[in-house]
């Protein structure tokens, strides 16, 4: 099967499954390592480790902020640690259990799993510029901008779970081939965005997030520091520091790093040093 | 005197343009659509071409293309209300050296036309590659401000980032009365000042609530990157708090509730070489001791760990004699002849003769003790400055 077909099919069924609220999403093996370690201890600095776990896990965030914003209206931008505060230490707790019952995500495939990898060092290190763009350049909401930028590929790491279930039953049940680790790449780039705006919808994420799934991510001038904007360039500086999977257009790249350093107002100095050992900063938080 | 046309339909916007231009110190040319820039650009070698995108006529794109075309490799800055990245990539293709968005603040533009005509065409990149080395860290050389930059901006010894205003009001009055201070109870306050002033040492708390002080740290870490960062932190139970926070990238921790104790330990540490002991050329100054009675022993103490590094200085510009001031020291006790014994040894050994500068009494003093019998004393600085000479 070509890999346009696969991801045409893949996101019928994916979708699907959203809108019928069947799709179960695993973890990844360091969210259950740390889960389970924070579940064990009981001082009040749990909570606080609980939020930086779900930090780092674009579903765990999701559902914390799902789980949080429940009774509250409007359109806030939110944050992880708002989320959780209204979840309270118990909801708190719920979500960690519920992480580590999940499967855990893991392909034989060792260039498939140093993709999925990838998606994930990528999806925090947007989190971590857009939070850091907004803040050293002045504006409110930074940490709502680490949410969005962490959650801006959400549609990724979904088909890649099902693509590794799908690998699972191929390789073990019925001893078959599986495909490569770039088939497997470009199924996961073609299908994504619809699959994390269906999640986004189904999920009722806050509009400003949604925002940031769109395909095309663009710029949005009447308001330069959007979370948009914010997670718009961070996701460029984070491609142009090689902290991505897939291919992606330089030019188009450096065309949004050269917009965004004036639309958002991000001088030399401060862009160097938070693009400095980036890939670094976001390693090892996958296994 | 570098040359800059400016090409905008828009009066306000060229007027705005060259008076920017001018306040430089730059000549400056004007154009309104791509015909009349490029009529301009066979007149006059400019140095910067500052181009709007959208114009009558000839809009900046294809005034940018013609130009190319033509061979003429001018740097250009587009300026405009455009944000299309399509748009913005196809005039990168043409070779633009920069972009700004309209509305522009004025210094941006000031700096983005310094960077084209003083740095070298600006063509640098602006995004690191990965290379190791984790979070930003203090005292990275190429973060360093400019020196335009840096005395531009005032300097402040001390922030602190704390929630509750009673910690910075506590911290204020233990510290000395020289010593400046600015206190902020918001990350978004602190980052502000940040960007506005030099700092010393910044002293973060670990506890603020929605604000996760690692990540305040780093970022203001990216705004002084010359500065000590200090956690102040409640203790826990944890046996591995201290490396827990250092791994955050703070470099120490003063732990609440401080006490004067914990805060001079601090001020020892971060602000108190230049007071202890000063020196020019081979002439040591001891500085008054200033304190509790119960504080001199580590005043001696602190001086004796200044000692050797300054001597081997003064060792180091080939002085044969040292001479050390005593006018200010304290006489209480043992302790001075004590150190004097210490140095007139640590001297010897560096090849260096040691004489003393001093009141009566501590000549009394010197004469009391069998070891520093035999140390070369002077009333005045005077004196022994023309011993020494």
């Amino acid at each position: 099967m070509s890999s346009e077909k696969l991801a045409h099919e893949l996101q019928a069924i994916l979708v699907k499954r959203i809108q019928s609220d069947q799709l179960v999403v695993p973890t990844i093996p360091a969210m259950v390592a740390a889960a389970q370690e924070v579940l064990r201890e009981t001082d009040g600095a749990a909570v606080k480790r609980a939020v930086e776990i779900l930090e780092r896990d674009p579903f765990l965030a999701a559902r914390a902020l799902r789980g949080g914003a429940k009774g509250v209206g409007g359109q806030k931008k939110p944050t992880i640690a708002e989320a959780v505060n209204r979840l309270g230490p118990r909801g708190v707790k719920a979500l960690l259990v519920e992480a580590t019952a999940q499967k855990v995500f893991v392909s034989r495939d060792a260039e498939i799993a140093n993709a999925l990898r990838q998606i994930w060092e990528h999806s925090v290190a947007v989190g971590v510029l857009a939070r850091d763009v907004l803040a050293l350049s002045g504006h409110a909401d930074s940490d709502a901008a680490y949410l969005a930028g962490l959650l801006h590929d959400v549609g990724k790491p979904v088909v890649a779970s099902i693509l590794l279930e799908a690998e699972r039953q191929t390789t073990e049940l019925y001893n078959r081939s599986w495909i490569g680790a770039p088939e497997w790449v470009e199924v996961v780039a073609r299908t994504h965005r619809a699959v994390g705006s269906a999640l986004a919808e189904k999920w009722q994420l806050p509009e400003s997030i949604q925002k940031c799934l769109q395909e095309n991510l663009d710029y949005d001038n009447s308001d330069r520091t959007s979370l948009v904007n914010a997670v718009c360039f961070a996701n460029a500086l984070a491609k142009k520091t090689g902290v991505y999977v897939g291919k992606f257009d330089p030019e188009d790249v450096d065309a949004i790093v050269m917009i965004g350093r004036s639309l958002i107002g991000v001088n030399d100095e401060v862009l160097k040093t938070l693009t400095k050992g980036l890939k670094d900063r976001v390693s090892g938080m996958f296994d | 005197m570098p040359i800059v046309l400016t090409v905008d339909d828009s009066r306000a916007v060229r007027t705005i343009v060259s008076k920017a231009v001018k306040d430089l110190g730059f000549e400056v040319a004007e154009a309104e659509d791509g015909v009349q820039g490029l009529e301009k650009l066979t007149e006059c070698q400019y140095d910067l071409v500052i181009l709007d995108v959208t114009m009558p006529n000839l809009d900046g794109p294809g005034m940018l293309g013609k130009m190319r075309g033509a061979g003429n490799m001018t740097p250009v800055i587009m300026l405009t209300s455009e944000s299309k990245r399509s748009i913005i990539a196809g005039a990168m293709k043409s070779g633009i050296t920069d972009y700004i968005l309209k509305p522009f603040k004025p210094e941006e533009l000031r700096n983005k036309i310094l960077t084209v005509l003083q740095g070298g065409g600006g063509n640098e990149d602006v995004v690191t590659s990965s290379m190791p080395g984790g979070a930003p860290a203090a005292g990275v050389p190429e973060n360093a401000p400019s020196s335009r930059e840096a005395s531009a901006k005032q300097f402040v010894d001390v922030m602190v980032v704390d929630d509750m205003e009673n910690v910075h009001k506590r911290l204020r009055g233990m510290l000395p009365n020289h010593l400046t201070m600015n206190g902020f109870t918001s990350a978004q306050s602190a980052l502000a000042s940040a960007r506005e002033r030099v700092y010393r040492v910044i002293l973060v708390d670990t506890d603020i609530p929605d604000v996760n002080s690692a990540v305040l740290a780093q970022q203001i870490k990216v705004l002084q990157p010359h500065a000590a960062f200090i956690a102040l932190a409640l203790r826990t139970n944890s046996a591995d708090q201290a490396k827990e926070l250092k791994d955050q990238g703070f470099g120490d921790i003063v732990y609440k509730p401080f006490t004067q104790d914990h805060i001079d330990d601090f001020l020892v540490q971060y602000f108190d070489n230049q007071d202890f002991l000063t020196n020019e050329d081979n002439i040591l100054k001891v500085s008054a001791f200033v304190g509790k009675p119960e504080r001199l022993d580590r005043y001696f103490g602190r001086l004796a760990q200044l000692f050797p590094s300054v001597l081997n200085k003064v060792a180091s510009a080939c002085y044969e004699e040292v001479v050390v001031d005593l006018a200010k020291a304290p006489t209480q006790g043992d302790r001075l002849p004590k150190l004097l014994v210490s140095l007139v040894s640590q001297s010897k050994e560096m090849g260096m003769a040691m004489s003393v500068v001093g009141t009566p009494e501590i000549q009394k003093l010197l004469a009391s003790f069998e070891e520093t019998r035999g140390i070369k004393y002077f009333g005045t600085l005077q004196e022994a400055r023309a011993a020494v000479a």
